[in-house]
């Protein structure tokens, strides 16, 4: 599903070069749940935005669904994600001024889904997440874990092909940050392919495969045993 | 799509409700203003566009030596003209300017003004449409009257008003046609005759001396323009020159260089009413091009500025909704997509600024119309074209750039958290600010400049004193000897203290000029024949020799005063008891010898802006051209004025004039009204100096406001190191006072040469000074830092956790 080689990303100011990512080479399969660790500055977030086609690549390959990405037009890139990418952030990134059913509803119109089509998917979605009591209001009004949920609905609601998690329970506390953990873990029972980065070793261990980071390389992977069904 | 859009643009606006009314009122006001002008352009560019012979109609207009153009023409020309020139198809005398008589009908009279005398084929050169009769017929016999719809329906209601006999003035005559004017037209006539002024022309056929006629001429081909002006220049210097320098015993070479002749400018109908040579050369007037132009200017700077208004604050707001657009990116939004979002918003803005400036005009159009003298309606395609191309421009100037700024956000930027600090488009932001400082520096000066002009000019001292007196203009001239029983009566009337008469008006100046020849000098003057004792009750000065008097014979035979200027003119440095001959050319022709007895100071006749023209003053009777009584003047006590009026009425109606209905004016009252244009001119330049200053302190209320906003951490970072309030009051308004200086400077130049241009307008003008400009500094840098600092305390006092927290 993602296959990226020999990755390199340059952040140049007018004195320094700083290489973010240095020849990185990663592969993620369909239905995988991969968690990528490392300490701050170490290229997670960088590799991340580039999955998401929100960064450029310097040099290597990147290819989405067998797609080379490396080259896109910004247009084209644009259209791919929509279509096949569901971002959750740390801060949640809510539209404030939209309602949550609005928030849900956004991608829909982007992807021009039809007005009565898009109703039913978003209370579908709602119901799915259990805030369906909370459509009408504001993400202001929602606890932190809420307002996660809301961002994880409107990043399902287009049945994408990945889901890209930054730190999704960064600014949660614990009991939230459970919640949104056991949300992703059961949309991966259920087939969802999930890449997401973390501080967090308890995060992680929801995953599959744990890729560590450090100065823009990758350290080690493991893969994680943890049955969570047994546990819940 | 358009329902999400909307909804995140309720939400903005409720969320700055003050901003946005604040944006809309600018709008509005500003689209306001420049519907004013377009409708005042629309209604001046209207004249003679219906006219289907506009652009083979040309008036014939001299440049005449001494006076410059003036549309007055000789009365043999257009005869003279016809026979020698294969490229003029037409022409027609008509008398300048309209006259008022009574029409009567079976006995019935109804004044009528605007009748237009002329020779009869005026109307295959305004081709009005006919409701009855037709073009051709309507002034085909002699005693024919062609009369508009409206004169028909005064005079004869429902009836069919053709072939009838109707009595103007002395005149019998029959109707021939009855007329629509469809548009606007240069000449409106409500009735158009043709016998009277065609014997005029006959009895003048060999007068190539006096200029009392207004000449229209229709070529076959436009572009023969030239060839016509300069065969009529060789009918000048074969009928006028050559004859003039038979007299003066000299070559006609030399008459041309020292005395010079008329030259002819043929003067297309199309432009006539908005760029003509001459002032009044059609009787409905000119158009103020000068005035319009500033008009139009001045609103779209308005616009402009609240565009910049507009377009400052949506990207100030930006940085606010950047995580919005951020997100809608992330989403799938493309960048055409954000654009018409934000596009959507402005043209949602502009239609309510649009509506809201539809209101505004409706409801002051009547206090423009009057302003403007004018009856504009907002009606017609063009206009409501005019008003979507508004629409569409505003749009496009107030809205893409915004929307592409906001379009191009960087969206990890953005979703870094980072964003709200970034330096991106305040140089802009800040460009602009400093166009507005410089637009309203322009404003505030020239504001001041105007104003410094128009008070110099009335506070001028006029050389006469015109309160109290009242100036009755005859409807038909009277014989000089009825003065005596006329004068004698209206002194027995209690509350009149003095009686004379004058054929001149303060205002208008004199009714003709004469050449005379003064020491091989030509000496051009306006004639001014009066009643003893005129100028003693105009309190006009005699600067050196004597008034005329009645105790001396030769004061209604040969005495005259002349004013300094004509003195200046004739370049004789003593001019008392000087003599010269001058050429009577009224019922008893023949040279007069005129004796000057004295001198007057220079009084004001045309208006203050106007330069005194040489003037010879004379008593009626010494000069025959002149011998008509046409004007009283009356001074009367300011106490009981109503009552002496009303007397002076009584007697006027029964005794002077039983058929007219009795009207005066104030000759101080009537003279103000020749720069009551310039007044109107200052007090709409001091409301948009008003209006363009709040539009600009809102911008910049608005822009520190958001800058401030954007600095918080900062301030508040300061403030934990120790800053004090003065300090950070320095710190956040220094950038503007510097805005404000470069703004002053740019502005400089422009309203320099701009109202210097303005002050050519006038005869007596100030020379621009530094006051207005040191004045409009301070004035601007005091209400940018009243607006800045206010912002900036506000600021500063801030709990400083609030901010340092975040993040």
């Amino acid at each position: 599903m993602i296959k990226i080689q020999n990755l390199s990303k340059v952040f140049r100011t007018e004195e320094v070069e700083t290489k973010a990512l240095n020849e990185i080479s990663l592969e993620v399969k369909q239905g995988e749940f991969v968690t990528i660790m490392g300490a701050s500055g170490c290229g997670k977030s960088t590799l991340l935005n580039i999955v998401g086609l929100l960064d450029d690549v310097s040099s290597g390959s990147y290819k989405l669904l067998g797609q080379e990405i490396k080259g896109l037009k910004e247009s084209e890139k644009s259209k791919i994600r929509k279509q096949n990418i569901g971002f959750v952030f740390q801060n949640f990134n809510l539209i404030d001024e939209l309602s949550v059913y609005d928030n849900i509803e956004l991608p829909l119109i982007y992807n021009n889904v039809g007005a009565s089509e898009r109703k039913k998917k978003v209370e579908a979605m709602a119901e799915r997440l259990a805030i369906s009591h909370r459509l009408r209001h504001f993400p202001q009004q929602l606890s932190g874990g809420q307002q996660q949920r809301v961002a994880v609905a409107r990043a399902l609601i287009n049945d994408p092909k990945i889901i890209l998690a930054d730190e999704p329970t960064g600014n949660l506390d614990s009991k939230n940050g459970n919640e949104v953990m056991e949300l992703l873990t059961d949309l991966h029972a259920n087939g969802a392919t999930i890449l997401m980065v973390t501080h967090s070793d308890y995060d992680a261990s929801f995953s599959q495969k744990t890729i560590f980071m450090k100065d823009g390389i990758i350290l080690s992977e493991k893969l994680n045993s943890r049955n969570v069904n047994v546990l819940a | 799509m358009l329902t999400n859009w909307l909804k995140i643009f309720l939400y903005q606006i409720k969320k700055n409700k003050f901003f946005t009314i604040l944006n809309i009122l600018g709008l509005s006001i500003a689209i306001a203003g420049l519907i004013f002008s377009i409708l005042y352009w629309n209604d001046e560019q209207s004249y003679n566009s219906w006219n289907p012979e506009k652009e083979n109609v040309f008036q014939v207009v001299n440049n005449q030596p001494r006076s410059g153009f003036l549309a007055y023409n000789v009365m043999p020309l257009g005869a003279r003209l016809k026979q020698i020139s294969p490229e003029v198809e037409e022409y027609c005398h008509f008398n300048p300017g309209y006259n008022g008589a009574l029409i009567e009908y079976k006995g019935k009279t109804e004044l009528v003004k605007k009748i237009l005398r002329s020779e009869g084929n005026f109307f295959s050169f305004f081709p009005f449409q006919f409701v009855k009769g037709n073009i051709k017929t309507a002034l085909k016999e002699k005693n024919n009257v062609a009369i508009s719809e409206e004169t028909a329906q005064r005079i004869f209601g429902n009836e069919d008003p053709m072939g009838e006999l109707i009595k103007v003035g002395e005149k019998n005559c029959v109707v021939g046609g009855v007329y629509r004017i469809t548009g606007k037209s240069s000449v409106e006539p409500t009735a158009v005759l043709r016998e009277e002024y065609e014997e005029e022309i006959k009895r003048n056929a060999d007068n190539w001396g006096s200029h009392t006629s207004f000449l229209v001429v229709k070529l076959k081909d436009p572009s023969a323009k030239e060839a016509v002006e300069k065969q009529i220049y060789q009918i000048y210097i074969d009928k006028q020159a050559k004859g003039n320098a038979k007299a003066k015993g000299i070559s006609v070479e030399a008459f041309l260089k020292n005395y010079g002749v008329d030259i002819p400018y043929l003067e297309q109908l199309k432009t006539a009413r908005l760029h003509s040579k001459v002032s009044n050369g059609y009787p409905e007037g000119n158009g103020n091009y000068q005035f319009l132009l500033i008009m139009l200017g001045l609103s779209i700077l308005i616009l402009v500025l609240s565009i910049v208004n507009y377009v400052n604050l949506a990207t100030a707001n930006a940085i606010r909704r950047a995580k919005e657009v951020g997100v809608r990116k992330i989403i799938g939004a493309t960048k055409a997509q954000i654009v018409r979002q934000f596009l959507f918003e402005t043209v949602i803005i502009t239609v309510f600024s649009i509506l809201f400036a539809l209101v505004i005009v409706e409801l002051l159009l009547p206090y423009y119309n009057e302003f403007l003298s004018k009856n504009m309606a907002m009606h017609s395609g063009q206009f409501y074209l005019q008003l979507f191309l508004v629409f569409v421009i505003t749009v496009v100037f107030a809205g893409i750039f915004p929307a592409l700024y906001i379009a191009n956000f960087d969206v990890l930027k953005v979703l870094k958290g980072n964003f709200s600090r970034s330096k991106k488009g305040t140089w802009l932001r800040n460009g602009m600010l400093i166009f507005q400082f410089a637009i309203a520096s322009f404003f505030i000066v020239g504001s001041y400049i105007v104003h410094q002009q128009v008070n110099f000019m009335m506070d001028k001292d006029l050389g006469f004193n015109g309160s109290q007196v009242l100036d009755i203009n005859l409807n038909e001239i009277r014989k000089e000897d009825t003065y005596e029983m006329i004068h004698n009566e209206l002194l027995k009337i209690k509350g009149v203290k003095e009686v004379s008469s004058g054929n001149f008006s303060f205002g208008s100046g004199g009714y003709f000029t004469t050449v005379f020849d003064y020491k091989g000098k030509d000496v051009e003057i306006e004639n001014m024949s009066m009643q003893f004792g005129m100028l003693d009750m105009m309190q006009i000065k005699i600067a050196e020799g004597r008034n005329l008097s009645p105790a001396y014979a030769s004061d209604t035979i040969s005495s005259v005063l002349i004013n300094r200027a004509t003195a200046e003119m004739m370049g004789e440095k003593d001019p008392i008891g000087k003599e010269f001959r001058f050429e009577d050319e009224g019922d008893n022709p023949g040279i007069r010898i005129l004796k000057i007895v004295g001198i007057v100071e220079d009084f004001n006749t045309y208006g203050p802006q106007r330069k005194i023209p040489p003037i010879l003053i004379y008593h009626m009777k010494t000069i025959s051209e002149s011998n008509f009584l046409s004007r009283m003047y009356i001074k009367i006590a300011p106490e009981n004025m109503e009552e002496t009026i009303a007397a002076i009425e009584r007697f006027w109606t029964a005794k002077v004039d039983t058929k007219y209905p009795f009207s005066y004016d104030f000759v101080d009252k009537n003279f103000a009204r020749t720069y009551e244009g310039y007044i109107s001119q200052r007090n709409l330049f001091s409301l948009l100096n008003l209006v363009v200053i709040l539009i600009a302190l809102f911008g910049l209320f608005a822009l520190a406001s958001y800058s401030i906003q954007s600095r918080m951490k900062e301030i508040a970072i300061r403030k934990t190191l120790g800053a004090d309030t003065k300090t950070l009051l320095s710190t956040l308004s220094r950038q503007y006072v510097v805005f404000c200086i470069i703004g002053f400077l740019i502005a400089l130049f422009p309203v320099y040469y701009l109202l210097n241009g303005w002050l050519e307008n006038f005869a007596y003008r100030i020379d621009i000074s530094l006051l207005p400009f040191v004045i409009g500094f301070f004035l601007l840098m005091l209400l940018t830092l009243t607006v800045v600092i206010s912002r900036a305390y506000q600021a500063t006092r801030i709990h400083v956790l609030k901010y340092l927290k975040y993040e």
